[in-house]
């Protein structure tokens, strides 16, 4: 209750912060800059909730622990919608700042592989009609489809090359301005933040409707 | 009973023979029914034929023909391939033989049987559409060594991508487009690298290491890997 309090006000400060502490970065038209403290979090949610999956996915393979499940199917809806997010905002940066809504740069390429990976693992999901069987291919294909991540990184960048802002948006790159700094990794910890909460909230959910779940002579 | 025909086989077969047992039956059950070979051959003849028919070999211009052929190629290639290898394991479940089979073989065994199959569907069809597709959109190729070894390895990383997947999707409902679903991200890193691979090919702009080939390869190697760890839980019950 305590954090779900104090995550509201930080996110709520970050808010803020990223419109009236923060400057606008030069060399982008207006104000869009800003984007980068919500725009990139949720990408980094969308990457962070698919690595949870395949590692759920995978204990879920060894242990058959149905919390494993829970987890790796919690991860994998919430990675679709923090995908979806991403992919809408960056759409809007895209047409302000490049002039069209797509332009397949090479992110906007492997979001879209992202939220096909989702796609079908749902689809996965609900064509099984055994409980059971269900989880074990569900796991199954999210980590044969996490194994193919690391072509996307060899094989995407090679297409096009990125329009993507890297220097001064990078806060790797020393270009990034301390203020914004401060503001983007506050935003990446209030995102994590909610991501956690949510993820909980939803494992309880399928918790709760797992009790339900129907048994073994229901499907015969 | 000794030396005699119902002689009970302990220990003495392999996972190599016993998946090139499998393989055999498949082929012969294939080439009794031609169910998978003209499921496939046909989508591919018909979509060449239409890709063919509409495009021509003059529309496209001759500075484009690299790039834009290599894509028509292999959407042609893959969307056959998605249209038809989900039936080597879609006929057992239909013919009620995967309790047989998860008897009578090791499951990695049914894999590599299963793979080997659809690689021979995948080369039959290749040989058939690859060369039909250079005649007839005039195809000029710089460096066809490259691009013979780009159009196997690609062919091999369909398979290998694709297999485990018929798998699981002839255990669940709704099998033929789930199978298409879920195969295409799994293949998508495979086709834009073969793309690039048959352009470069195409033009001639150097083979440079034969880098593409080399992801292919790589590609075929993990998702072999992969899937033999993963199958035997796809596929015991």
């Amino acid at each position: 209750m305590i954090l779900k309090a104090m995550l509201s006000i930080w996110m709520a400060v970050i808010i803020v912060a990223a419109f009236l502490y923060t400057e606008a970065a030069v060399g982008f038209p207006g104000e869009t800059s800003r984007i980068l403290f919500f725009h990139v979090p949720q990408a980094w949610v969308a990457t962070l909730s698919f690595l949870v999956s395949m590692i759920a996915s995978a204990t879920y393979l060894a242990k058959r622990n149905l919390k494993a499940d829970y987890l790796a199917q919690s991860a994998a809806e919430l990675g679709f919608l923090f995908c979806v997010l991403a992919t809408v905002t960056g759409s809007i940066f895209a047409k302000a700042t490049w002039g069209s809504f797509w332009n397949w740069d090479p992110r906007e390429t492997s979001i879209v592989i992202l939220l096909m990976i989702y796609g079908a693992y749902f689809a996965l999901r609900s064509a099984v009609p055994d409980p059971e069987r269900k989880r074990v291919f569900a796991a199954v294909y999210s980590i044969l489809a996490f194994t193919t991540v690391p072509f996307l990184i060899f094989v995407v960048p090679r297409i096009t090359a990125s329009l993507h802002p890297e220097n001064t948006m990078n806060p790797t790159q020393p270009g990034m301005d301390p203020k914004t700094l401060k503001v983007f990794l506050g935003s990446l910890l209030a995102y994590t933040g909610l991501f956690v909460w949510m993820l909980r909230l939803k494992m309880r959910i399928l918790r709760l409707e797992g009790l339900k779940e129907p048994r073994f002579g229901d499907f015969i | 009973m000794k030396g005699g025909r119902w002689t009970t086989q302990t220990g003495s077969s392999t996972y190599l023979s016993e998946a090139i047992a499998i393989w055999l039956r498949d082929l012969r059950i294939e080439f009794r029914t031609r169910y998978a070979v003209n499921a496939i051959l046909m989508f591919a003849v018909t979509t060449l034929v239409a890709v063919s028919f509409s495009i021509g070999s003059f529309r496209i211009e001759a500075s484009e023909k690299p790039f834009l052929y290599a894509v028509l190629l292999w959407i042609i290639l893959v969307f056959s391939a998605l249209s038809g290898l989900s039936r080597s394991f879609v006929k057992e479940e239909e013919a009620g033989t995967m309790d047989a089979l998860r008897l009578s073989a090791r499951p990695q065994a049914v894999f590599l049987g299963k793979l080997f199959f659809n690689l021979t569907l995948l080369g039959a069809l290749e040989l058939i559409i690859v060369p039909s597709f250079i005649l007839l959109m005039k195809y000029e190729i710089e460096y066809p060594g490259f691009f013979a070894a780009m159009i196997i390895s690609g062919g091999f990383g369909l398979g290998a991508g694709t297999t485990i997947v018929a798998a699981m999707i002839a255990q669940a409902s709704a099998r033929g487009a789930l199978f298409s679903a879920l195969s295409f991200p799994l293949l998508l890193p495979l086709m834009i690298t073969a793309i690039k691979g048959c352009e470069r090919a195409a033009i001639g702009m150097g083979t440079a290491g034969w880098a593409e080939v080399k992801i292919a390869v790589a590609y075929v190697m993990i998702m072999m890997v992969v899937s033999l760890f993963l199958f035997p839980l796809v596929w015991e019950e």
